[in-house]
């Protein structure tokens, strides 16, 4: 995900803060509700096809349309395997979906809380202390940041290659290999966005409690992180949602179909057996978007409220 | 400070916690750990010989315990430790090993090392000898289990065939029946059943005759003499051709190549300077791909974050008007787009968008081909970069708007400005002035935005005058193909380069972007 797109986590309480005013009359403001709601329809005509596809009863690309023929939980019994009785591997021979599912968040959660806690580190460096080369350092973050790490898949591969030639659990086809790689990106963008929210908790706070004794990894677990909390909980829903999202690092480090992520598993998924799995693909699509979303709507009134509140103004 | 006084009292209570021993013996534990864990890594690396990778790991280790148990100087190190290391790991190095893959010919047929290249030249290079001697065979073990090949040749001479070479042995230690040798003494003849779990060992298996010949089995009963069809010559650094002595010289670049332009493969790995951004710019072949690839991801970027941004200013503009009915909702549903993580909706627009069962085509009766003409595909790649895009730019717009004073505003309709007067002169230089920044940032990361390319399209339709690059490949896409695309020739070398240019173009875009931000004037 961008900067850009960071940053427009962190206005979301402007929105919230707006002042609500004598409602006006439906007279003037037909248009309004008009252009609103061919831009709701527009953004809700995937996700309301999607939703209608993985409960319809004709699960072909073909068969499917807006209002299902007839209601049915087939696609979720056959993405999760149709025989349910069996135990083991044998139930989900048809698709790996739910390792695909539980791979997906095993990285993508693991990933955002290593994220936060790296990157909250070397944000309080940053942000408290005065040393030589800081300058620099957070410059050179910026920029080997701009370097795609996709571009550099080659040497990732070749070095988790070599890793896993002594180190079976951090090699090729591992989850462990893909969350630590994935840290390498964990600085950047996340650290500069941090030090601007450090930065405006007072530092008479910090100063309080050194006062009393307190050691500076004290302060940064006890009075930085907690205050910082909105801040940690966006940046932590960042990194989840574009570590759920990355496809090419994953294709490339998962080689077999138990430890594909969510990506990597439904494009394959879709990519050969198209027409006929529509359906199941539409469920599948239907659940991996739950935690996501779910995240998301949580985050959004977090955010306003951790803004909103006097704790970090100071 | 009242609200600061309020806030400490949680922390206060932490940090007695963490003080003291507590935090001491914290820091003890997650420090014995680190370091059993680097005794145990050396165990194992010295297990496999990896005495480099030993040494980085002490070196490391060391480090890290000097950091964490100095006192005072290396504060800031302790924090910046942990991501550090990762940082180097997984971003520094692959970079550092991609720009210096740039700067040579790292590409299919030139991956082995030099004097690798020289050997597999030498033994591919043997073919069955002019004068077509052949060996009747029978494979045998000896008292070492060790595989060897009883041969007899046509004029009856029996020999035991090694991978050292090859030795005679006297009639009478051996029996000849059917025209093959039957057994030998000290070695075993292999049974039908065994035969079946040699098969690898089998083809890889050459008994050298000296001259650079071989004797080669040929199935299970006979075997024949190779001879080389090249010649390493070390004195004059090239390779010989056998039958007329043509001399195939190093060219610099990685290849072994004979006057007249005829080159032996494989090559090897090596350094050529600047050459392949120079092919960039000279060889037909890369250039009139790469200009058609880099001008449409210059228009998909722009596109992308103007129409984007057009539509999303529109439904601000729309919502922003206190007490609109329904406006809560109606944002909670706009922003949907943008909660759905964009693989799936990109997965999904694929399906919607097909030629033949498509939603999209049966909704408007219509055959488009969505995702299979070149020009239909450009523009069904934007329209749904567009439909991702569009609700964060109708947050960032409808912040925006929202922070500008309404005084300003009022004071311009009091002076008899008329709304789109309005919208032009005041309202749109004071959003833009908050806005512009974000749009170039999503312009830098539209230039990358692999995925809604390779998800959607994978670049396709392929274009009929390029290999590689196809109707809708961005650079990204393209440089991915060239790394990676199967059975085409891989390019690390080119793909580096472009890598290298990619980063320059981003760089240059973001340079822009932060030197137009406050961001750097916090750092001082």
């Amino acid at each position: 995900m961008s900067t850009a797109e960071r940053q427009a986590e962190l206005a979301l309480p402007s929105v919230a803060e707006r002042r609500r005013k004598k409602r006006s009359g439906f007279a003037d403001n037909w248009w309004r509700h008009l252009v609103a709601l061919i831009g709701v329809v527009i953004a809700l005509f995937p996700v309301a096809y999607i939703v209608s596809a993985a409960f319809n009863g004709d699960n072909s690309l073909s068969g499917s349309s807006l209002i299902p023929r007839q209601l049915t939980l087939d696609n979720f019994r056959s993405l999760f395997g149709t025989q349910r009785h069996t135990t083991g591997h044998a139930t989900f021979q048809n698709a790996h979906y739910l390792s695909w599912f539980g791979n997906s968040m095993i990285v993508a959660g693991g990933t955002a809380l290593l994220t936060v806690l790296l990157s909250a580190l070397a944000a309080y460096a940053f942000s408290r202390f005065r040393f030589r080369g800081r300058r620099m350092g957070m410059l050179t973050l910026l920029l080997i940041q701009m370097f795609p790490q996709l571009l550099a898949v080659v040497a990732i591969y070749l070095i988790v290659l070599n890793t896993g030639d002594v180190f079976r659990f951090i090699g090729l086809n591992t989850l462990p290999a893909l969350i630590i790689v994935y840290l390498g990106g964990a600085m950047g963008v996340n650290t500069w966005l941090m030090k601007g929210f450090f930065d405006t908790i007072p530092s008479e706070l910090d100063e309080s409690a050194r006062v009393d004794g307190a050691t500076p990894a004290q302060v940064f677990w006890g009075v930085v992180l907690p205050l910082a909390a909105p801040v940690l909980a966006v940046i932590a829903l960042i990194s989840f949602i574009s570590t759920l999202n990355e496809f090419v690092i994953a294709s490339v480090i998962l080689e077999t179909q138990q430890k594909f992520t969510l990506p990597v598993g439904l494009w394959q998924f879709i990519d050969q057996k198209y027409s006929e799995h529509w359906g199941p693909f539409a469920a599948g699509v239907l659940i991996a978007a739950i935690p996501a979303a779910l995240l998301f709507a949580f985050l959004q009134r977090y955010i306003v409220e951790g803004l909103t509140q006097g704790a970090v103004k100071g | 400070m009242s609200a600061g006084t309020r806030a400490l009292s949680l922390p206060t209570r932490l940090i007695s916690a963490f003080s003291g021993t507590v935090g001491l013996v914290i820091k003890i534990v997650l420090l014995s750990l680190v370091n059993a864990f680097a005794i145990w890594a050396a165990v194992v690396l010295s297990d496999h010989h990896k005495w480099r990778a030993l040494g980085l790991l002490a070196f490391v280790t060391a480090a890290i315990d000097a950091i964490y148990l100095t006192r005072r100087w290396t504060l800031p190190l302790k924090f910046l430790i942990p991501g550090t290391i990762f940082l180097l790991a997984f971003q520094v190095i692959p970079v550092a090993y991609t720009i210096n893959v740039a700067f040579t010919n790292y590409s299919t047929g030139h991956i082995l090392s030099r004097s690798e290249a020289i050997a597999n030249i030498e033994q591919n290079s043997l073919t069955e000898a002019g004068n077509g001697a052949s060996y009747a065979m029978t494979l045998m073990r000896s008292d070492k289990h060790q595989l060897v090949l009883a041969l007899l040749d046509n004029s009856g001479h029996a020999f035991i065939g090694t991978p050292d070479g090859l030795r005679p042995i006297p009639r009478d230690q051996v029996t000849i029946a059917g025209g093959t040798i039957a057994s030998a003494q000290g070695y075993t003849p292999l049974k039908g059943t065994e035969l079946g779990s040699i098969d690898t060992e089998l083809s890889s298996y050459k008994v050298p005759v000296g001259g650079g010949k071989a004797i080669e089995p040929q199935g299970f009963d006979s075997a024949v003499v190779l001879e080389p069809t090249y010649r390493f010559d070390a004195r004059k650094d090239a390779f010989v051709r056998v039958k007329d002595g043509v001399l195939f010289k190093d060219n610099g670049r990685g290849s072994f190549v004979a006057a007249n332009g005829a080159e032996i493969e494989p090559g090897w790995k090596t350094y050529v300077g600047m050459r392949n951004f120079g092919r960039i710019i000279h060889s037909p072949l890369i250039r009139s791909p790469f200009l058609k690839v880099f001008l449409w991801t210059m228009v998909f970027a722009t596109s992308v974050v103007f129409l984007s941004f057009a539509l999303g200013l529109l439904l601000a503009i729309t919502l922003n008007k206190p007490g609109l009915s329904f406006q809560r909702t109606y944002r909670a549903l706009l922003i949907i787009p943008y909660a759905v993580p964009a693989f799936l909706a990109l997965l999904v627009w694929q399906g919607l968008l097909n030629d033949d069962f498509g939603v999209v085509n049966r909704a408007f009766h219509t055959s488009i081909p969505w995702l299979f003409d070149p020009n239909w595909a450009r523009v069904s790649v934007i329209l749904v970069s567009v439909w991702l895009t569009v609700p964060y730019f109708f947050l960032v717009s409808l912040g925006a708007l929202q922070s500008i004073p309404s005084e300003l505003i009022e004071a311009a309709e009091v002076d008899g400005g008329g709304a789109w007067q309005v919208f032009r002169k005041i309202t749109l230089p004071l959003l833009l002035v908050a806005v512009a920044p974000l749009m170039i940032a999503s312009f830098a990361f539209n230039f990358n935005n692999f995925n809604n390319i390779y998800l959607l399209t994978g670049g396709g339709p392929a274009l009929n005058n390029s290999p590689v690059a196809g109707a809708t490949d961005i650079l990204i896409s393209y440089t991915y193909k060239i790394a990676f695309a199967a059975g085409k020739g891989q390019d690390y070398g080119l793909a580096s380069a472009i890598a290298i240019l990619i980063f320059i173009t981003v760089g240059t875009i973001s340079a822009i972007s932060f030197s137009r931000t406050k961001a750097l004037e916090n750092l001082a």
